[in-house]
């Protein structure tokens, strides 16, 4: 079985299903679980503080109960959480949204393409770069 | 009445109108009020000279009364005396004779003014001089004189006192007709003094009050203005809330459909273009243009809507420079389409910098797009001082401003001059999207960057003869 794991937080169906898609479309072998806001989210992290932290994490900010920002500034302030890498994957693309992100410690900001083709080629890039490129804490 | 036809005055009249009617009727109030004062003043004056000449008729009658009398006491003394003796009455008869001159010497110097009464006071004095040398003469003779000696002095002076009875008398009438004229004189002033405080009092009144009137009208009617101006203000502002909400709405909410339109149509293709019939290939490729030039209007529609808004304070900026900027954003295509850009020396200016890049590309990028076929572009920038009245669409309150005006001009296809106001308008387009590509949405943000700086943008074309775009900024920076 695979070890590492991929978690997003989206409350919008439409983009799970796609984002998932883009997933099998690149054969990228790992295990990606979907979270429909952000209280989903936190729970399932303290549930299984104790076992190896996901890879990366795919975050929308504007979901309902506790929102994308919201989930930044708890993982952030959580000394166990705080070294997973949280990619921000939003709609907005306005200034504010951007610069409130990486102050609260996002790790990157990536708007949600417009197309499925380069929606597939986005995911395919962040993985390599999350699993392939960059070093992450063991 | 007169409230009636104030208000009358107050539906028909303009505000310049009403302002000239509230200046005329101030002037003519003030103009009355020095008019009549002068003429009260000479009314004055004439009264006091007229009750000073009753009091100076007055003391030249009580001057002859007092000779009257000192005359008879010094008669009575006399008579006294030759009859009876002693030497009581001729001292006083004596006595009498010396205050009468101190009299004369009044008198005259009273009617000094009046020649025929000063004809009659000399009179007096030789008659009165010729009736104390009688006098004097008999009380100098010593008693006891024989009766008929007596007898002629005394008709002697009876004679005398007659005399000089008679002058005083026609004195005493003449001063009484001049009392009688001057008390009437003096009485008639009087009264129009009266009149005229009067006449003052109401016509000042009057004016100052219909002024008065005006001016709270016009008072109430600037308030009513002002309330007006700040209600509009507030709705302005509302709207602006309210566009930069739909700006948001716009962004987020509208674009999200969108996309989950284009990323399923593009994921059938995608994943299932093999198995698909041709037609619906087409079809899907259809809803793919569409939601992209929707989402295009979209992007474009936000980027206007933030101009509308902007955080930056303006900066003093030198137009060659923005200039030099666009060129180089440009360089690819001006190199491209072989863009001559022949430009005179531009001004420096209060502005937001990264506007007047905005509009200065938009403006050089739509005269490339829009030349002729088989011609190269040519867009000369020229630059001048223009006044506020050169401008057609001018608003009132800018008509007295300076402006710098700069032209572009270029030798594209050009445009009808019908439509020089329409190219401005959001997403008008006067060619279909076949012929030439984009929104409509440059020039838009041309204008509202323009207004933005309280500025003018000016087009005019004609068909096949090229465009020219006139860019009015003010010389002196108007930001609110």
């Amino acid at each position: 079985m695979i070890d590492h794991s991929i978690l997003m937080a989206d409350d919008d169906a439409d983009d799970r299903f796609l984002v998932q898609a883009a997933f099998e479309d690149n054969n990228i072998p790992y295990n990606v679980l979907f979270f429909e806001d952000g209280e989903q989210l936190l729970t399932h992290l303290k549930n299984k503080m104790n076992e190896v932290a996901p890879s990366f994490i795919l975050l929308d900010l504007n979901m309902p109960k506790r929102d994308g920002r919201d989930v930044l500034k708890v993982l952030k302030a959580d000394s166990r959480l705080r070294s997973i890498p949280i990619i921000i994957f939003s709609t907005s693309k306005a200034p504010d949204d951007v610069d409130s992100s990486y102050r609260l410690g996002a790790n990157s900001y990536v708007v949600k393409p417009t197309s499925y083709e380069h929606l597939k080629d986005v995911i395919l890039k962040i993985s390599d770069f999350w699993l392939n490129t960059a070093l992450t804490p063991s | 009445m007169k409230l009636s036809s104030l208000r009358l005055l107050d539906r028909t009249l303009s505000e310049l109108q009403l302002t000239w009617a509230i200046r005329f009727l101030f002037g003519i109030s003030i103009a009355l009020i020095v008019a009549l004062s002068y003429s009260y003043h000479t009314i004055n004056r004439e009264l006091v000279y007229y009750a000073g000449r009753v009091d100076h008729t007055q003391e030249v009658q009580i001057t002859i009364q007092k000779i009257a009398s000192s005359v008879f006491i010094t008669d009575y003394h006399l008579k006294n005396y030759l009859l009876l003796g002693g030497e009581d009455s001729k001292n006083e008869a004596r006595q009498q004779l010396k205050i009468l001159p101190v009299f004369t010497d009044l008198l005259d110097s009273l009617v000094d003014d009046n020649l025929a009464q000063n004809k009659r006071a000399q009179t007096l004095r030789g008659e009165l001089r010729a009736f104390s040398r009688t006098v004097d003469s008999l009380v100098t003779h010593a008693l006891p004189i024989d009766q008929a000696s007596q007898l002629l002095s005394l008709r002697v002076d009876t004679k005398q006192l007659n005399r000089i009875n008679q002058t005083l008398h026609d004195m005493t009438s003449v001063e009484i007709l001049l009392m009688e004229n001057r008390i009437k004189s003096r009485d008639n002033y009087e009264q129009q003094v009266y009149r005229f405080n009067w006449v003052i009092m109401v016509v000042a009144l009057l004016f100052l009050s219909s002024s008065f009137i005006l001016l709270d009208r016009e008072l109430r009617r600037n308030k009513m203005y002002r309330l007006e101006l700040e209600n509009k203000i507030q709705n302005l502002n509302r709207s602006n809330e309210e566009l930069e909400q739909f700006a948001y709405v716009a962004s987020h909410d509208l674009q999200e459909p969108l996309r989950k339109i284009r990323s399923f149509s593009d994921r059938i293709v995608s994943q299932h273009a093999p198995s698909l019939p041709q037609e619906v290939r087409y079809m899907l490729e259809k809803i793919d243009v569409s939601a992209k030039r929707m989402q295009l209007l979209i992007d474009n529609l936000l980027s206007f809507s933030r101009i509308v808004r902007t955080n930056y304070s303006p900066k003093l900026t030198n137009l060659n420079t923005i200039l030099l900027e666009v060129k180089n954003n440009l360089s690819e295509t001006i190199k491209e389409k072989e863009v001559k850009i022949k430009s005179q020396d531009l001004p420096t200016v209060a502005a937001y910098p990264m506007q007047m890049v905005q509009l200065f590309q938009n403006l050089i990028s739509n005269s490339i797009k829009y030349s002729k076929d088989g011609q190269f572009p040519e867009i000369a920038i020229n630059y001048r001082l223009a006044h506020g009245t050169d401008i057609p669409t001018v608003n009132p309150s800018h008509r007295e401003l300076q402006f710098h005006l700069i032209e572009f001009i270029d030798n594209g296809i050009g445009f009808s001059p019908e439509y020089a106001d329409k190219i401005f308008v959001i997403f008008q387009r006067l060619h279909g999207r076949d012929q030439y590509e984009g929104t409509g949405i440059g020039l838009a943000i041309c204008r509202r960057v323009v207004s933005n700086h309280n500025g003018y943008l000016i087009a005019e074309g004609k068909e096949g003869k090229g465009a020219k775009f006139c860019l009015y900024l003010p010389l002196q920076p108007i930001f609110n």
